[in-house]
């Protein structure tokens, strides 16, 4: 099948540890709290993290009902790499958008199903949001929405959201804000989900302590003496150790070259990027109140988790939290008018920038100061893409949903976001659902795959067993399209017919229009999945295993 | 420095307008006849010929020898010369703010509002008055932003719900709604309750809301807020330093005259914003939908940004972008309305100059250098509105 | 966790897939706006105005205009001829008009409509002036010439009517000429053309209106020129058209981008041929929304100009009011705001119906139209499709 790639020569063997990524405390709500370990090598009964049960999403539109997830169903364990492969249109990102409720509501809506996060039910809640009224007449329904409940339920999933569950988009172009820099929206990301943890780093830090001075000078010799980027890492690892803060080793690191290399004095520059852990009255008083908005935060997650795991509401703790962050506003507020916001927030904003710049640099790129300085529109695709990857990985999250991030860049730079996806995967254990239309992709990635076809699982299989032996006719006509380098003569095949409308789906088995081997049954019923081998499971009438239990 | 490039580009690109503008003026101005502009500069001979030919001095009874006074006029205003002559004389004299005298006939002088008399330069005239012009355009231009930029994020974030459907009324009405009936109604609904509830017995006071107008001709002293005019006020207008009322009496240290002028002003400054938020309020709230729509949201929503963040910030400063080009186009929508407000509401203006001068006597000084004036405002807007675009969208300012 | 609507949707899948009948393009877009439109509770509300105006418009064009130059309606007393079962009474020419019950109606710039089929059923020999129900109701009698509000209304739909197409359609043709050739051919063409757009767009439009309308008026050209009205529709024309040659140039810019005009162009079309079948067709949809958004407001213009001092009325009649919603609007505010000065407080009665319904049924029109042109703009629109 596919041939390994060349060893990749863009991960440089300097690259930092991706401590930057990793939280330093225990996390709050939504990360994966244990330690993130290496995938498991078997088909070990690990942790279920996210379990999807005949997800039904339809759109209903001018045309009629479109029914583009019919029954999905797929589970997803702690640190695998699930890929979902099919044509497009099949649904695949439908499902990715399905699991975070990202579906935009009128003109879709899930309207079944059960997703089980952690045990927590996302779509808890849904049926409440509207009712449906089919039209006489035509194959139109008529939806009553009920605004009020639709927002709460998107307010809930913020819970989930980003710290639970990452997603990265297809387009990496259009995915950044275009007004905002790379480290604004790298930084955003970190303080919503790790706003705690940067808060009391910067109140923890020790700006004064006198061994600087010494590692200071450690630092600037060593980097005058030209000695290789290892060692300069580590003394400026040791510098953020003096100081008490991660991000002064960063900012370190890289203004110490930059000063170097433009010919000025490091030493006062290194003394004056203490100025932001000096932290005036005002800004002390202002990152405390930050914190304590984000503790009351963290604490309304947990609340909206505990409704989505056994829908219980306790609405005193709700009305408390509520009363305590607007107290906390309203308290806040004077800071407003003493310290002119920008002033008070400066320290924030450069402890932010220099942690965005290490997280770039844990993506192993070659220059993040000036990256997290850019706006998304001077970078490339390929550069947009990782920084969207450091963006979901720094919050931590169990699951990355990954919806076909390499379609729209050019192979090399496929193979350099692969290599890097599957690098991380290694070092921070994240279980990632990988959506793509490229088989050689997934035999790359991923560990187990689903094969999708017009809104139905008709496959799921450990890699190499799909690979080797494809069950479902589908699987079978997908494997035997791929072009055969070693066959120049062989006709290419092809699977005969096209991809069916979803509006009025074929009856029964969705594939059986286009099935070499279609029976009677198959277009009266729709076939159970059933277990036909170690974790393989099909949906289809020729084989009659066990029915899969769910 | 991609900024400012971008910046003088655009300007470079408003020069043939600024030309264009002139040019048209110039036209209309040479369609006038010859009579109407010879009467207006120059006074009208004793013996009352104001034609071409006048009778002969030698001998009474014939009438078709030319009319010295017309000679001299035409001579004078250049009226013979070949048109590009005419073309380019008219160009100076526009960008050197030579832009002809008042109306000798003019009825202005019978209202007391204005100090010049015919004769005077137009653009004395115009300056007398911009400043009350450019205050009122401040209040509206205010209101304008305050009430279409944070209504039409709600309408696009709430959408078809009670508040989306309350602005769409609102702005349905604005389109519907003519300055003229707006202005008048609403003057009469706030005259009528003021004179009601404070039991004045006449509604001068309340109905007079021109700055110039109750201080020049006020009957009574309780017009003035306190009862007594300011002594500044009562010998010299013009010795106030800045010429705009608001700031002078603030800079004089009469507080409550300041605030009464203010008042004043917002009456007609939500009829002149009423019309340009109807058509700014559905812009920024289409626009808002669309980048609602763009993918961007999607990731802030998927990086789980709180919902009021997502709308406010990531998309509503996208949408500002469009909507500020947009302001710059409705400016000269926007300052359509003056001349009708102005007149309603009695308020000095150049508005209201304009719409005094159009009418028998005809000056055409007057008219064409305030519809020069508001042409000159308009391109400044846009030059302004440039500039912000260009700060405000990184895409532009780096390249 | 299973809805109702399972079972709806398992009897329609029962149906086979593919082939069915085609609908013809054309109709299926139209009834897919339509179907838009209708959901759109205002855009039908605005549509059913409008019919119900154009209807009035219609019936009135069945009055009778009178043919002679001085008509008056009258009672049955004191005229000194009176047309048997008629109100029409005739008067020598220069004499007023002899009591509160008697009118002068102007003449319609000479324009004749076809004569009535069913005459005024509204009998108006029983009111005098006064505070009155609709039926009589009379401006200002010191004013030298009035006439039956309910009259003036009537004939007011169809001028305003007529003077609004006139105006929005001579505009939007020409405009989209310029616009379409700018867009088209590009280059140097596309930008003197935008240029002169832009010249013409900087002037504030009622500003330009007044100075246009002025100097026609007074130049030796056009003074003495009777349709007064014709004035009124070059002035607005000349501009209105840069609105349109704006939109129409912005949109075949895109236009000329699709991939289908490439494809045409592959298969070999021509320039012509790509122009009409491809790109004019395209174009036109945001011309027709700003058409019907402008028939709404050109009329409020109008009143703008009547109040700002401007006599828009054919010159041979002699200082009365043409019967056109936006004059008689304007005619009828002006006063207001003497009175508020001169008025001692409770003393002056305020004849609020003589704006008021003229004005309201101004308002009715805009915002009808607008109404309609918003629901089209929401139906015709690809990304707010729901």
């Amino acid at each position: 099948m596919a041939t390994a790639l060349p060893t990749p020569t863009t991960f440089s063997p300097d690259a930092p540890s991706l401590s930057s990524i990793l939280p330093e405390t225990t996390p709050g709500v939504g990360a994966a709290g244990t330690s993130p370990g290496p995938s498991a090598a078997g088909p070990a009964k690990q942790a279920v993290v996210l379990d999807v049960r005949n997800l039904k999403t339809y759109f209903y539109t001018y045309d009629g009902v479109v029914k583009a997830l019919d029954g999905v169903s797929f589970k997803i364990r702690r640190g695998e790499t699930v890929g979902m492969v099919g044509e497009t249109g099949c649904g695949k990102s439908v499902t990715a958008f399905s699991v975070t409720r990202l579906i935009s509501d009128p003109p879709g809506r899930i309207v079944g199903g059960t997703i089980l996060y952690r045990g927590a039910n996302v779509l808890r809640g849904i049926d409440l949001e509207a009712k449906f009224k089919p039209m006489k007449g035509s194959n139109r329904v008529k939806v009553r929405r009920s605004f009020r409940r639709v927002k709460a339920n998107q307010e809930r999933m913020m819970a989930v959201r980003g710290g639970g569950i990452g997603m990265i988009f297809q387009e990496p172009t259009s995915a950044m804000n275009p007004i905002f820099s790379v480290s604004n929206q790298l930084g955003e990301a970190l303080l919503l989900h790790r706003g705690d943890e940067i808060i009391d780093a910067m109140l923890r830090a020790t700006p004064h302590a006198p061994e600087r001075r010494a590692v200071f000078e450690e630092l600037v010799e060593a980097v005058r003496s030209g000695q290789p980027t290892e060692t300069v890492r580590a003394i400026a690892k040791k510098v953020g150790d003096v100081l008490h803060s991660p991000s002064m080793a960063t900012q370190a690191f890289y203004t110490t070259r930059e000063a170097i290399a433009s010919g000025r004095d490091p030493l006062p520059v290194l003394e004056r990027n203490l100025r932001r852990l000096r932290l005036g009255r005002v800004q002390r008083s202002y990152l405390i109140q930050q914190r304590r908005l984000i503790a009351l935060q963290n604490e309304l997650k947990v609340s909206y988790m505990q409704e989505m795991r056994d829908g219980t509401f306790d609405h005193g703790e709700r009305r408390s939290i509520r009363r305590r962050r607007l107290a906390t506003r309203y308290r806040g507020g004077w800071l407003q008018i003493r310290g002119i916001r920008r002033h008070a927030r400066r320290p924030l904003d450069e402890e932010t920038f220099w942690r965005s710049v290490g997280l770039l640099e844990g993506i192993a790129i070659a220059n993040p100061v000036q990256v997290a300085r850019s706006y998304p529109h001077e970078l490339s695709g390929g550069m947009i893409q990782r920084v969207m990857i450091a963006m979901a990985l720094s919050a931590n999250p169990d699951i990355l949903l990954a919806d076909e991030p390499t379609t729209a860049l050019d192979v090399t730079i496929q193979a350099q976001i692969l290599e890097l996806m599957r690098d991380l995967k290694e070092r921070v254990g994240t279980a990632t659902l990988f959506i793509t239309h490229d088989l050689a992709v997934i035999a790359e990635v991923a560990e187990r795959v689903c094969v999708m076809y017009a809104g139905q699982v008709v496959e799921t299989a450990p890699v190499r067993d799909l690979f080797r032996q494809p069950l479902h006719p589908y699987s079978q006509g997908l494997l035997a399209s791929i072009p055969r380098v070693d066959q120049p003569d062989k006709q290419l095949s092809s699977i005969k017919g096209s991809v069916p409308n979803l509006i009025t789906p074929p009856t029964g088995c969705r594939f059986h229009p286009r099935c070499a081997y279609a029976m009677p049954i198959c277009r009266e019923q729709r076939p159970p999945t059933t277990v036909e081998g170690v974790e393989h499971t099909v949906a289809c009438f020729l084989y009659k295993g066990q029915v899969a239990v769910e | 420095m991609q900024m400012w490039v971008y910046i003088v580009r655009r300007t470079l690109l408003l020069i043939p307008i600024i030309i264009g503008v002139m040019t048209i003026t110039f036209i209309l101005i040479s369609a006038l006849p010859t009579g109407l502009r010879c009467v207006s500069y120059f006074p009208i001979p004793r013996s009352g010929d104001i034609g071409p030919t006048g009778p002969c001095p030698g001998n009474p009874t014939q009438s078709n020898c030319p009319n010295p006074w017309w000679t001299h006029c035409v001579s004078v205003l250049g009226l013979n010369n070949p048109v590009p002559l005419q073309w380019a004389t008219y160009m100076y004299n526009s960008l050197t703010f030579n832009w002809g005298t008042v109306n000798l006939n003019s009825y202005l002088s019978t209202h007391t509002e204005y100090t010049f008399m015919g004769g005077e330069p137009v653009t004395s005239a115009l300056a007398q008055v911009l400043p009350y012009t450019l205050e009122l355009a401040t209040i509206s231009l205010l209101l304008i932003l305050v009430v279409s930029i944070p209504l039409g994020n709600l309408s696009a974030a709430n959408r078809n719900r009670p508040i989306d459907q309350a602005s769409r009324v609102m702005s349905f009405s604005g389109y519907a709604l003519a300055p003229f009936l707006l202005g008048s109604l609403l003057l009469m609904a706030f005259v009528i309750l003021i004179g009601a509830s404070n039991g004045w017995h006449s509604l001068t006071c309340a109905a007079s809301p021109t700055y110039l107008e109750f201080y020049h001709s006020w009957p009574a002293n309780q017009c003035f807020p306190g009862g007594n005019p300011p002594s500044w006020l009562a010998n010299n207008i013009v010795s106030s330093p800045t010429g705009f009322p608001t700031v002078d009496a603030a800079y004089h240290g009469q507080w409550a005259i300041a605030a009464d002028t203010l008042i004043r002003l917002i009456l007609p400054a939500f009829v002149i914003a009423y019309g340009s938020i109807a058509g700014l309020l559905r812009y920024v709230r289409n626009s808002m939908l669309e980048v609602m729509n763009l993918d961007f949201v999607r990731t802030a929503r998927a990086k789980g940004v709180p919902e009021a963040i997502v709308i406010n910030r990531h998309a509503g400063r996208n949408s500002l972008n469009v909507t500020i080009t947009v302001l710059g186009l409705t400016f000269a929508t926007f300052i359509s309305g003056f001349p009708v407000t102005e007149t309603v509401f009695g308020l000095t203006g150049v508005g209201r100059l304009l719409a005094l001068s159009i009418n028998i006597p005809f000056d055409y000084g007057i008219v064409f250098g305030s519809v020069l004036l508001f042409t000159y405002l308009v391109v400044a807007a846009n030059i302004i509105v440039d500039v912000l675009y260009a700060y405000l969208d990184p895409r532009v300012r780096l390249g | 966790m299973e809805s109702t609507l399972t079972a709806t949707t398992e009897e329609t899948t029962a149906t086979t897939p593919g082939r069915g009948r085609r609908p013809n393009p054309h109709v299926a877009q139209f009834l897919r706006t339509f179907y838009y439109l209708r959901r759109n509770g205002l855009a039908m509300f605005g549509l059913g105005v409008i019919i119900a105006l154009i209807l009035i418009a219609l019936y009135a064009l069945t009055l009778p205009i009178p043919t002679q130059s001085l008509a008056f309606y009258c009672s049955t007393n004191g005229a000194s001829t009176c047309v048997p079962g008629t109100p029409i009474c005739t008067y020598p020419q220069g004499v007023t008009a002899p009591g509160p019950n008697c009118y002068q109606t102007p003449v319609a710039g000479g324009v004749s409509f076809f004569p009535s089929i069913i005459p005024p059923t509204f009998d108006l020999s029983h009111f005098s002036g006064g505070p009155l129900p609709l039926g009589s109701l009379t401006i200002d009698p010191s004013h030298n010439a009035f006439f039956n509000l309910y009259d003036g209304m009537l004939r007011g739909s169809d001028w305003s009517l007529i003077i609004s197409l006139s105006i929005v359609l001579t505009g939007a043709a020409i405009g989209a000429i310029v616009g379409a050739v700018a867009g088209t051919f590009g280059g140097l063409i596309d930008e003197v053309l935008m240029r002169l757009v832009d010249i013409f767009l900087s002037i504030p439009a009622i500003l330009f209106v007044i100075v246009i309308i002025a100097v026609l008026q007074v130049s030796p050209v056009f003074g003495t020129f009777d349709a007064r009205i014709g004035l009124l529709v070059i002035g607005f024309v000349v501009v209105w058209w840069p609105f349109y040659a704006r939109i129409v140039r912005g949109q075949v810019l895109v236009v000329r981008e699709q991939k289908y005009v490439e494809a045409a162009r592959a298969c070999g079309a021509g320039r012509g041929r790509i122009i009409l079948r491809h790109i004019l067709p395209n174009s036109v949809y945001p011309v027709f929304i700003q058409v019907s958004l402008d028939v709404g407001t050109i009329p409020l213009f109008v009143g703008t100009l009547v109040f700002l001092g401007f006599a828009v009325i054919p010159t041979s009649v002699g200082s009365g009011i043409f019967p056109e919603w936006g004059s008689i609007t304007a005619v009828a505010v002006t006063p207001l705001i003497g009175l508020l000065t001169t008025c001692q407080f409770g003393q002056c009665i305020i004849p609020w119906w003589q704006f008021f319904f003229p004005g309201f049924a101004l308002f009715m029109f805009a915002i009808s139209v607008n109404f309609l042109s918003d629901g089209l703009r929401d139906a015709l629109d690809p990304r707010l499709r729901r």
